[in-house]
């Protein structure tokens, strides 16, 4: 039964991404002199159709029963090897991965002969590895066909939505009284100047009247365990704790809106001094009238100071939300990193309902860098045609805000283009602020295990290529969790949850990993450390010796790391496989004869 | 035929450039390099990354085995306590790591050579800075002992000890929570460490040299005669050694 190992190497170039740095031709050729090689080629693109096709083919014709493909991160492209080596009749589990790009070509740009070295290093390592592969069945779980959407806004209420009439059930909830989120409070959406209701309303209305949704308000997120298919939470809410278990999870608690400190372009110490949300209140309620002038200055708490590794290194070590808050509070005297991407188009929008309905009010956005993306440009043009007047000013001089006696605001700047300060004095002085990561977003992702990103914002899979997916399977993100949106990106990210999530839920089962604890019984002497130590309660032992649930079982490892017997095996991580690789970089054998 | 590769390697000091084995965590670390990678954030060439699911896989016999064939430096790298994609895995490796690195120490390794770190997967720059700093600190200790032929007798029993029943349970033990004081198990798993270190070099050497007596045992290892002789007593009461005649007056002992 046992077969000869017959590796299989394909290497791949990726255009220039390795090409240009790793000699791929000669990494090739070294290939060939590792022991059980018996197939090796370059490609430019092996995740291309015709790569893949090379590697099905090849499979056949060399009778290969290993495939290693040097590229790039498993992490993003080891399930289509997988599949394609699957296509040829060879057990996806025979498959390895080396990652010469990630890991060699892109963080060795200048060291062309070192980069080649490390290339031929991780090849060997990972042949070493494939010659010991086992095939492996993945064991199928079944996904309930119910979902959990925290969070009521505009994300998480079309995200509920789409699931409910796909047929599948969904618990929505939310922490305020009231479904509708960060876009109800709003007035105007821009480019549309549709009211933002016109919106909001019917997915409120939706999300309360649809028999597949149960919309649960002043309800949080308590507890959740469990895996993809099957969590189990635990609610909170004026009813007290509910147990709910789910097939799959969208997390959209949405994000908050900065508010400057007292002090800050004196904000707080005049009304007249507010922030942009604000003015989008008064404009709704006809407070802002036909005044002479309204300065608007961009940027503020936005684009500016650092999250400080030690505040992010903080975030997951705390256990309340004491540190968060902390930080927080840093974050709001000094500002956030990033661009809030939204505030550049709610400012032209506001500008322009004041233009529109007074147009005499001059109207002045201050602003260093101003950022119309996608069709906003003609948003922005509609502006200047309505003759609002945009002032750059360099990002280092920032405008300045006085009071004259009487009372009157001026703002001071120092506009780029002519090179001279100027003043105006201003009947409203309005400050565009960003959206920033909030603190139950925090906790939620701490509860959920979802990676922090360096922004403060929840972390996607893949910034591309999975934007709504996260770290955990069958845990999603919508909404302005994971960056700030606007009202219609909102609504995108809320569907595209959805649809992942549905993928899940409407195959009702998904494969999981193979990557399972194995116990020897011969060896197992039912001391029970492997049952009291794993998190998952896969391990029991029964009749004097430890059972492995495979279902539950997610493949930690720490039972192998702790048994006393050295009793239990990882499939695909055994010791052996392990050490194999490590054998292989540090102790190479005598290379085969070069034909 | 097996041949090392750092024979050929050049003298310690000068250009030495080390080859540090990385174990990292699928979830958070290994996605941490890769982020380095995306971002372009540079740094040196000296670093291996084997990846794992979870840093609660590594056994100290991965580390210990890694430095015993030449490593000059092993980093573990996994998720944030809190963050870990597994729960608790990072923690057990944090308690594992205590032992693991006065196990290095003892054995005559600089304990600097072995690092455990958290990098999540968002903190490419942190992962390019902690390889410069490393490959820059192991730069300046130099080659691995065993490059320079150091004698590896303590190592192989290391790694022999924590193979061993006796002291994967106390380890393992200390993951949950026991009856007596944290700090008193901390010392009392650090002496079973020690004696089974010990004990594995006597048996190793009886492995090798066949019957021997006391004092050409404590020679050997270069243990104390008389704890050499306490370690034979425990060795003969639990079964592993036996008596083999007497040579000079004094009892031979062999493997049973």
């Amino acid at each position: 039964m046992e077969q000869e190992p017959r590796v299989g190497v394909f290497i791949c170039s990726c255009g220039t991404n390795i090409g240009g740095v790793v000699n791929v031709p000669e990494v090739t050729e070294y290939a060939k002199t590792i022991p059980h090689v018996v197939h090796t080629e370059h490609n430019l693109y092996t995740c291309s159709e015709a790569g893949l096709t090379t590697i099905k083919e090849s499979i056949k014709q060399h009778n290969l029963n290993r495939v290693v493909v040097a590229s790039c991160t498993p992490r993003t492209h080891e399930p289509l090897f997988r599949a394609a080596c699957n296509e040829a009749g060879l057990n996806s589990y025979l498959f390895e991965m080396a990652n010469i790009r990630e890991h060699d070509s892109w963080v060795h740009p200048h060291e062309h002969q070192k980069a080649t070295q490390k290339a031929k290093d991780i090849v060997r390592m990972a042949v070493a590895k494939a010659v010991l592969l086992e095939p492996q069945t993945e064991p199928e779980v079944e996904v309930k066909g119910s979902s959990l959407v925290v969070g009521a806004g505009v994300a998480g209420m079309t995200a509920a939505l789409s699931m409910a009439s796909q047929g599948f059930k969904v618990y929505l909830i939310e922490k305020e009284k009231e479904p509708g989120g960060m876009a109800q409070k709003l007035y105007k959406l821009y480019p549309t100047l549709a009211d933002a209701s016109e919106v909001v309303e019917p997915l409120i209305e939706g999300v309360k009247s649809h028999k597949n949704i149960e919309l649960a308000t002043s309800t949080t997120l308590k507890e959740a365990s469990g895996y993809v298919g099957n969590f189990n939470t635990v609610l909170t809410g004026p009813e007290g704790d509910r147990e709910l278990d789910v097939g799959t999870i969208i997390v959209a608690p949405g994000s908050s809106n900065y508010t400057p400190p007292k002090g800050l372009y004196e904000y707080g110490l005049n009304d007249h001094i507010i922030t942009q949300r604000e003015l989008d209140e008064k404009l709704r309620k006809g407070e802002i009238g036909e005044p002479e002038r309204i300065v608007m200055i961009q940027c503020v708490g936005a684009r500016k100071g650092e999250i400080r590794p030690s505040e992010l290194e903080a975030f997951p070590k705390s256990d309340t939300a004491e540190l968060l808050r902390k930080i927080l509070k840093a974050r709001k005297e000094e500002g956030w990193p990033y661009c809030s991407r939204i505030c550049c188009m709610n400012a032209i929008k506001n500008a322009i309902l004041i233009k529109e309905k007074s147009p005499k009010t001059d109207v002045v956005v201050l602003f260093g860098d101003l950022r119309v993306y996608k069709e906003y440009e003609d948003f922005y043009r509609r502006a200047r045609d309505l003759e609002v007047r945009f002032i750059r000013h360099i990002e280092e001089a920032r405008p300045e805000i006085s009071q004259t006696p009487e009372g009157k605001l001026q703002v001071m700047v120092y506009d780029a283009l002519s090179g001279m300060e100027v003043t105006f004095p201003a009947d409203w002085a309005v400050l565009s602020t960003p959206l920033i990561p909030s603190k139950d977003e925090i906790m939620l992702a701490r509860m959920l295990k979802i990676p922090i990103a360096t922004d403060g914002f929840l972390m996607e899979a893949h910034l591309k290529l999975r934007p709504v997916d996260t770290n955990v399977d069958g845990v999603f993100i919508a909404g302005t969790v994971s960056g700030p949106k606007d009202v219609s990106e909102s609504i995108i990210s809320g569907e595209a949850a959805a649809g992942r999530a549905s993928i899940l839920m409407g195959n009702g089962k998904v494969k999981t990993d193979a990557i399972t604890a194995v116990v020897d019984e011969d060896l197992c002497i039912g001391c029970g450390l492997c049952e009291e130590i794993c998190p998952y309660g896969a391990s029991k032992i029964e009749e004097g010796k430890s059972k492995i649930r495979e279902i539950l079982c997610r493949g930690c490892g720490s039972c192998a790391a702790e048994c006393p017997k050295r009793a239990i095996t990882m499939r695909h991580y055994s010791d052996n496989q392990i050490l194999a690789q490590v054998k292989a970089l540090l102790i190479s054998e005598s290379s085969k004869e070069v034909a | 035929m097996v041949e090392e590769r750092f024979e050929d390697e050049k003298t310690p000091g000068e250009g030495f450039e080390p080859l540090i084995v990385a174990y990292c965590c699928n979830w958070c670390s290994y996605a941490g390099a890769d982020l380095a990678g995306t971002s372009r954030f540079e740094y040196p060439t000296n670093i291996r990354i084997v990846r794992i699911m979870c840093t609660g896989r590594v056994d100290p016999t991965l580390v210990l085995e890694a430095l015993r064939m030449g490593a000059d430096g092993v980093l573990i790298a996994g998720c944030h306590p809190g963050d870990c994609h597994y729960q608790k895995g990072n923690f057990m490796m944090e308690k594992r790591f205590d032992y693991l690195k006065k196990a290095v120490k003892s054995v005559g390794i600089e304990p600097e050579r072995v690092r455990l770190e958290w990098v999540s997967a968002s903190e490419g720059g942190k992962w390019a800075a902690l390889v410069r700093e490393m490959t820059e600190e192991i730069r300046h200790l130099g080659p691995s002992p065993f490059k320079l032929a150091q004698d590896a007798k303590k190592t192989d029993a290391a790694i022999d000890a924590f193979k061993s029943q006796r002291l994967r349970w106390v380890v393992g033990r200390s993951q949950i929570k026991v009856e007596i004081e944290e700090e008193k198990y901390h010392q009392a798993v650090d002496s079973i460490m020690q004696v089974e270190i010990e004990r594995h070099m006597i048996t190793r050497a009886l492995k090798e040299k066949g019957p021997l007596t006391a004092e050409e045992l404590a020679q050997l290892t270069g243990l104390q005669p008389n704890k050499t002789v306490q370690h034979l007593i425990a060795l003969r009461r639990d079964g592993t050694v036996n008596e083999a005649g007497e040579r000079n007056g004094q009892y031979l002992y062999q493997l049973a």
